[in-house]
C-alpha cells in the first residue's frame, strides 16, 4: 500500500511540474534584463515598466475586463431565462433549440468565427467593440445553458405551480422558487462563460477590429517577434487569477465557518471583502480606462472634424514615441493597428475596415491605386514630400506621387556568418546557394510568397515581374526541391532573434532587419546577389473610406519630417524615406556607419521593384501555399 | 406554467441571428464563384473540386486528423492514470489538485503556448540541459514534436476532468460487493472502474480532439510558419489570400468530418454504455 501510494505521490509531482514549469519560466524570464527568452542575463523590472507604459496593453487589458464581464452577466441572464423557458416549452421546440444551440459548441472554433464573420461582412457591419461583444455572448450563452438544463430537468415542477396557487406572482415563483434551486448550474454556467470570454482568441482574433484588442490578439501580434513584455504581462494575469481563485475557494469556507458560529461579526467581514472587491476592481477598470483616453478633444475636433485617426501599419515599423509626440502636439488620439502582410491589409480593408493612413508596399499601392481605393494627399499640407529622398519619389507606380509618401525602403538579401560562409561562395552562386548541400538543416527562409518567387525567379535567372507560366513552374519547382531536400525554416519576424543568436548559418531578411541583425551581431554580413533583387518600398496613402483625412495628410507630415523620421529609422533600423536622415545615419559616425544592410543598394539594373498582376499573384498565393505544405 | 415558455423566445430570435445564419453564410460562400461580396453570388462546386483534387490539400488534411489523433491518444493515456491518482486521494487533498489541474486553463493559451518556445528553442533551455551534460542537442521547437506537445500541454487538463468527475461520481458500494464476491484487483477495475468511466472518457476526447485538429495557434507558434494544418489554411484564406469562398468551403468540410465523428462517438458512447448497463443489471 505505502509503494502504491508513492507511485501516486511521483505521478501528481510529474504532472503539476508539467503543467506549472512553463509558467514558472515565463514568470522568471519576466525579469530578464535582456529580450533573450532562453539566456538570463540579469534581474530587472524593465518589462514590466514598459508594459505599464504602453497604452495597447493597458488598454487590451480594458476591454477583455469589460467584455467578459458584460458577455457574462448577459449571457448568464439570457441563458438562464431561456433554459427555464425551455424547460416548460414542447419538447419537439426544446429538442430543435437544444440541437441548434449545440453548434458553437461542438463546432470547430474556426468555424464559428468565420461564420461570425462573414455575417458581420455581409450586414456591412464596422468591426469593434460591439461586434466583439455580441460574439462574445454568441459564444458564452450555449454553454450557460448547457450547464443549467441538467438542473432543470431534476427539479420538481409542483413546486413552482404550488407557489403560484398560494399567491405568488410567476416573477416571484421564479425568483424565490425556482431561480434558487438552479443555483449551482447559473454559477457554474457563469464561471465558464467568463473564462471562455477571458480567453478567447479564434474568434476575437476574426471579428474584431478598429484598434479594440483584447488581450489574446494583441498577444498574437506581438508574439511574432520576441517580447518579453508578453512575459510580464502574463505574469501579471497569473497572480491576478491565482489571487480570484483563492478567493473564490475560501470565501465560501469563510462564509459556512461563519454561518455556523452566528456570528453577525464575520457575515459582515465577508460582505465587507465582497464590497470592496467590487470597489476594486470597478475602480481599477475607470483607472484603465482614463489612461486609455487622452486630453480634451474638442479642439481636434472643431479643427479636424474628429480627434482620432486610425493607423494601420507594418508591426514593429515605428517608435511609439512618434505617435505619442503626434498625440500631444495635435491634442488626439492615435488608434495604431498592426498587419504583417499587404494581402493581410488588403483583405481587412475589403472587409469594410476604414482607417486613415495605411503603410503598404510598392505593388500593393499600385493594385489600390488601380481599383480606385485612394484619396490623393494634400500637398498643401504634406510639404515634407520634398525633404524625401529623389531614389525613392515618384516610381513607376504613383509617378507624380500623388497618392503616396515613402516610408521605409530597402532590399531583400541574405544575412550570413561570416566565418561559416565565404563571400566567394556567395559571389559564385548568388540566391542558388540556398541549394548548396553544406547549407542543409541550417536555412531560414521567410514566410512571403512574393519575396519565395522572387528569390526563385532570381535565382533562375528570370524577371521577378513574369508573366510567363513555365517560369513560374520552374520557381515552384525550385522552392519545392528547396522545401524538401534542404530542411528549410520557414519563419516571419522570429527570425531576427534567431539570426542574431546565430541559431542558423543563412537566413532570407530584409535589409532593414539585417541592419539590426549586423549591428547586435558582428559575426553576420549581408549580401545581395548581383542577379538582382527586390528593391521594395513602403509608402503611406489615405484609401477613400478614411474617415478623417484631414488630420491624415497632417500625420503623414509629421512622419516625413527630420526628427520624426530619425527617430523611426533608428529605432526600426530600416532605410528612412527623409533623405538627410540617411545621409546623417550612414555617414560618419552615424549610428549606421559601414553597415552593409542599411543603405538599399542603387544602380544594378537587375534589381526590380514588384509591380501588381492579378493572374501572376494568385498563381503566386496557391503555389506557395503548396510549397509549404510540401515538405 | 406555459408563462414561462415565453423567457425562451427572445434567445430563439437571437439564436437565429446569431447562430443559424452565418452556418448558412458559410455554406453560401463556399457554394459561389469568387468574389467576397454577398451581392454577387452563383452557384459552383469549384472549391470542393479544388480541395479533393488536390493531394496537397488532402494530406495537409490527413496530418491534422493524425496529429489530433495522436495527442488524444497521448491524452488518455496520460490523463487516465493522473485521474485515477486524484479520485483515489482524500476529498481535501482533491479539491486541491482539481484547483490545480484548473488554474492554468484560466491562463490565456496562447501565453501558455508561447511560454515553451524558450524552452524548446534551439538554444533554449532542454537543449542548454543537453550540451551540459554533453548530449548531442537536436532541434525541438518547429517539429510534429512540439506541435503534439503543446496541444497535449493545452488540452490534457480537458481530459483529466472529465474522466475525474465520472470516477468521482463512481458508486463505491460497487467496488465494494465486487469485492465481497471474490474480485481481484484487476478485475474490479476492468469489469467496474473502466466501463462506468467510459463517459467521462468519451466527453474527454471530445473536447480534446475537437479543439486539436482545428486549432492554428499552436501550429503556428510551435511548427512555425511552414507547419501548415487544415486551421492554418483557413486562417490564412481568410485573413492573408482574402478568398472567402475557398476558406467557408474547407470550413464546411471541416465542420462536417468532426460532426460525423463526434456523432459515432456519441453513437457508440450511447451503445456501450446501454451494454454495460445492461450487464450489471
Amino acid at each position: 500500500m505505502k509503494n502504491k501510494n508513492f507511485l501516486r505521490k511521483l505521478l501528481l509531482c510529474i504532472t503539476f511540474l508539467f503543467f506549472y514549469f512553463p509558467i514558472l519560466y515565463m514568470l522568471v524570464f519576466s525579469f530578464n534584463s535582456s529580450r533573450s527568452l532562453t539566456s538570463f542575463d540579469g534581474f530587472s523590472v524593465q518589462w514590466y515598466e514598459k508594459m505599464f507604459s504602453d497604452r495597447n496593453m493597458l488598454e487590451a487589458i480594458y476591454y477583455t475586463l469589460v467584455i467578459a464581464i458584460l458577455a457574462t452577466v448577459i449571457s448568464t441572464i439570457v441563458g438562464t431565462l431561456t433554459a427555464i423557458g425551455l424547460s416548460k416549452s414542447k419538447k419537439i421546440l426544446r429538442e430543435m433549440v437544444i440541437q441548434v444551440n449545440d453548434l458553437p459548441i461542438l463546432n470547430p472554433e474556426i468555424v464559428t468565427a468565420v461564420g461570425l464573420m462573414l455575417f458581420y461582412v455581409s450586414l456591412h457591419i464596422q468591426k469593434g467593440f460591439m461586434t466583439l461583444l455580441f460574439a462574445h455572448i454568441a459564444f458564452c450563452i450555449p454553454y450557460v445553458i448547457l450547464s443549467i438544463m441538467p438542473k432543470l430537468r431534476g427539479l420538481d415542477a409542483n413546486l413552482a405551480e404550488a407557489a403560484m396557487d398560494l399567491g405568488a406572482t410567476p416573477l416571484q415563483a421564479l425568483r424565490k422558487v425556482i431561480v434558487p434551486q438552479i443555483m449551482p448550474g447559473i454559477v457554474s454556467g457563469a464561471l465558464i462563460a467568463f473564462t471562455m470570454s477571458f480567453d478567447d482568441f479564434i474568434i476575437s482574433y476574426f471579428v474584431t477590429g478598429n484598434g479594440v484588442k483584447n488581450i489574446s490578439t494583441l498577444v498574437w501580434t506581438m508574439s511574432k517577434r520576441i517580447n518579453p513584455s508578453i512575459n510580464a504581462l502574463s505574469t501579471i494575469i497569473v497572480v491576478i487569477i491565482t489571487i480570484t481563485l483563492l478567493l473564490v475557494n475560501i470565501l465560501p469556507v469563510l462564509k459556512e465557518k461563519a454561518e455556523k458560529k452566528h456570528s453577525k461579526f464575520s457575515k459582515y467581514t465577508i460582505r465587507i471583502i465582497m464590497v470592496v472587491l467590487a470597489l476594486g476592481i470597478s475602480g481599477g477598470l475607470f483607472v484603465l480606462n482614463k489612461s486609455a483616453k487622452t486630453m480634451d478633444p474638442q479642439i481636434a475636433i472643431e479643427k479636424y472634424g474628429s480627434n482620432v485617426l486610425k493607423v494601420f501599419n507594418w508591426g514593429e515599423y515605428i517608435d511609439p514615441e512618434v505617435n505619442a509626440a503626434f498625440e500631444r502636439e495635435y491634442g488626439v488620439k492615435v488608434i495604431y493597428d498592426t498587419f504583417d502582410s499587404n494581402e493581410l491589409m488588403y483583405t481587412k480593408l475589403q472587409g469594410g475596415e476604414a482607417y486613415d493612413v495605411l503603410v503598404p508596399s510598392d505593388y500593393m499601392i499600385e493594385r489600390l491605386i488601380k481599383e480606385d481605393r485612394l484619396q490623393p494627399l494634400d500637398k498643401a499640407v504634406v510639404k515634407n514630400l520634398s525633404q524625401v529622398n529623389e531614389a525613392i519619389k515618384g516610381l513607376p507606380f504613383d509617378p507624380e506621387n500623388t497618392y503616396s509618401a515613402p516610408y521605409f525602403w530597402g532590399s531583400v538579401g541574405l544575412v550570413y556568418n561570416k566565418e561559416h560562409i565565404a563571400i566567394e561562395d556567395l559571389m559564385a552562386q548568388g540566391f542558388n546557394i540556398l541549394h548548396d548541400e553544406r547549407l542543409k538543416g541550417n536555412i531560414y527562409f521567410y514566410d512571403s510568397e512574393r519575396d519565395a518567387f522572387m528569390i526563385a525567379l532570381k535565382a533562375l535567372g528570370y524577371s521577378m515581374n513574369t508573366e510567363n507560366e513555365d517560369e513560374f513552374i520552374e520557381a515552384y519547382d525550385w522552392l519545392v526541391q528547396l522545401n524538401t531536400t534542404m530542411d528549410i525554416e520557414i519563419v516571419t519576424d522570429e527570425v531576427i532573434d534567431a539570426m542574431i543568436n546565430g541559431n542558423k548559418d543563412i537566413a532570407v531578411v530584409y535589409s532593414g532587419d539585417a541592419a539590426y541583425i549586423l549591428s547586435e551581431n558582428e559575426e553576420m554580413g549581408y549580401f545581395i546577389p548581383q542577379t538582382g533583387t527586390n528593391l521594395w518600398s513602403d509608402a503611406m496613402v489615405i484609401p477613400k473610406n478614411a474617415e478623417n483625412p484631414k488630420l491624415a495628410n497632417e500625420y503623414i507630415n509629421f512622419i516625413l519630417e527630420y526628427e520624426q523620421s530619425m527617430k523611426n529609422s533608428l529605432y526600426v533600423g530600416y532605410a528612412s524615406s527623409n533623405a538627410e536622415v540617411l545621409d546623417v545615419l550612414s555617414g560618419e559616425n552615424g549610428e549606421f556607419e559601414g553597415n552593409e544592410a542599411y543603405l538599399p543598394r542603387i544602380g544594378n539594373v537587375r534589381d526590380e521593384i514588384f509591380a501588381y498582376n492579378e493572374k501572376t499573384k494568385k498563381w503566386m498565393s496557391d503555389l506557395w501555399t503548396k510549397v509549404k505544405i510540401a515538405k | 406554467m406555459k408563462v414561462f415558455r415565453r423567457l425562451a423566445y427572445p434567445y430563439i430570435l437571437w439564436m437565429s441571428i446569431m447562430i443559424v445564419i452565418p452556418m448558412l453564410l458559410i455554406i453560401l460562400y463556399a457554394f459561389s464563384k469568387e468574389g467576397n461580396d454577398v451581392a454577387t453570388l452563383s452557384f459552383t462546386f469549384a472549391h470542393f473540386i479544388k480541395f479533393f483534387t488536390d493531394p496537397a490539400f488532402l494530406n495537409t488534411l490527413w496530418l491534422s486528423l493524425r496529429i489530433a489523433l495522436i495527442t488524444t491518444i497521448f491524452c488518455i493515456f496520460i490523463g487516465y492514470p493522473i485521474a485515477y491518482a486524484i479520485a483515489q486521494s482524500s476529498i481535501k487533498k482533491r479539491t486541491f489538485y482539481i484547483l490545480l489541474i484548473t488554474l492554468p486553463m484560466w491562463i490565456n493559451m496562447l501565453v501558455r503556448t508561447y511560454a515553451w518556445i524558450g524552452i524548446l528553442s534551439d538554444n533554449g533551455l532542454i537543449n542548454q540541459i543537453l550540451s551540459f551534460f554533453h548530449l548531442p542537442t537536436t532541434q525541438l521547437l518547429y517539429t510534429d514534436f512540439a506541435v503534439i506537445l503543446g496541444m497535449i500541454y493545452n488540452f490534457l487538463p480537458f481530459m483529466i476532468l472529465q474522466i475525474y468527475s465520472s470516477l468521482a461520481k463512481m458508486d463505491k458500494s460497487l467496488l465494494e460487493a465486487a469485492n465481497d464476491l471474490g474480485a481481484n484487483r484487476w478485475q474490479r477495475f476492468l469489469k467496474i472502474t473502466l466501463p462506468l468511466s467510459l463517459p467521462g472518457v468519451i466527453s474527454g476526447i471530445t473536447l480534446v480532439f475537437l479543439p486539436s485538429v482545428s486549432s492554428f495557434v499552436i501550429p503556428k507558434l510551435l511548427g512555425g510558419g511552414g507547419y501548415l494544418l487544415i486551421g492554418n489554411i483557413i486562417e490564412t484564406q481568410f485573413i492573408t489570400v482574402g478568398e472567402w469562398n475557398f476558406g467557408s468551403a474547407i470550413s464546411m468540410i471541416m465542420a462536417m468530418i468532426i460532426m460525423l465523428s463526434m456523432y459515432v462517438t456519441r453513437k457508440f458512447d450511447k451503445r456501450n454504455t446501454g451494454n454495460k448497463r445492461g450487464d450489471l443489471s
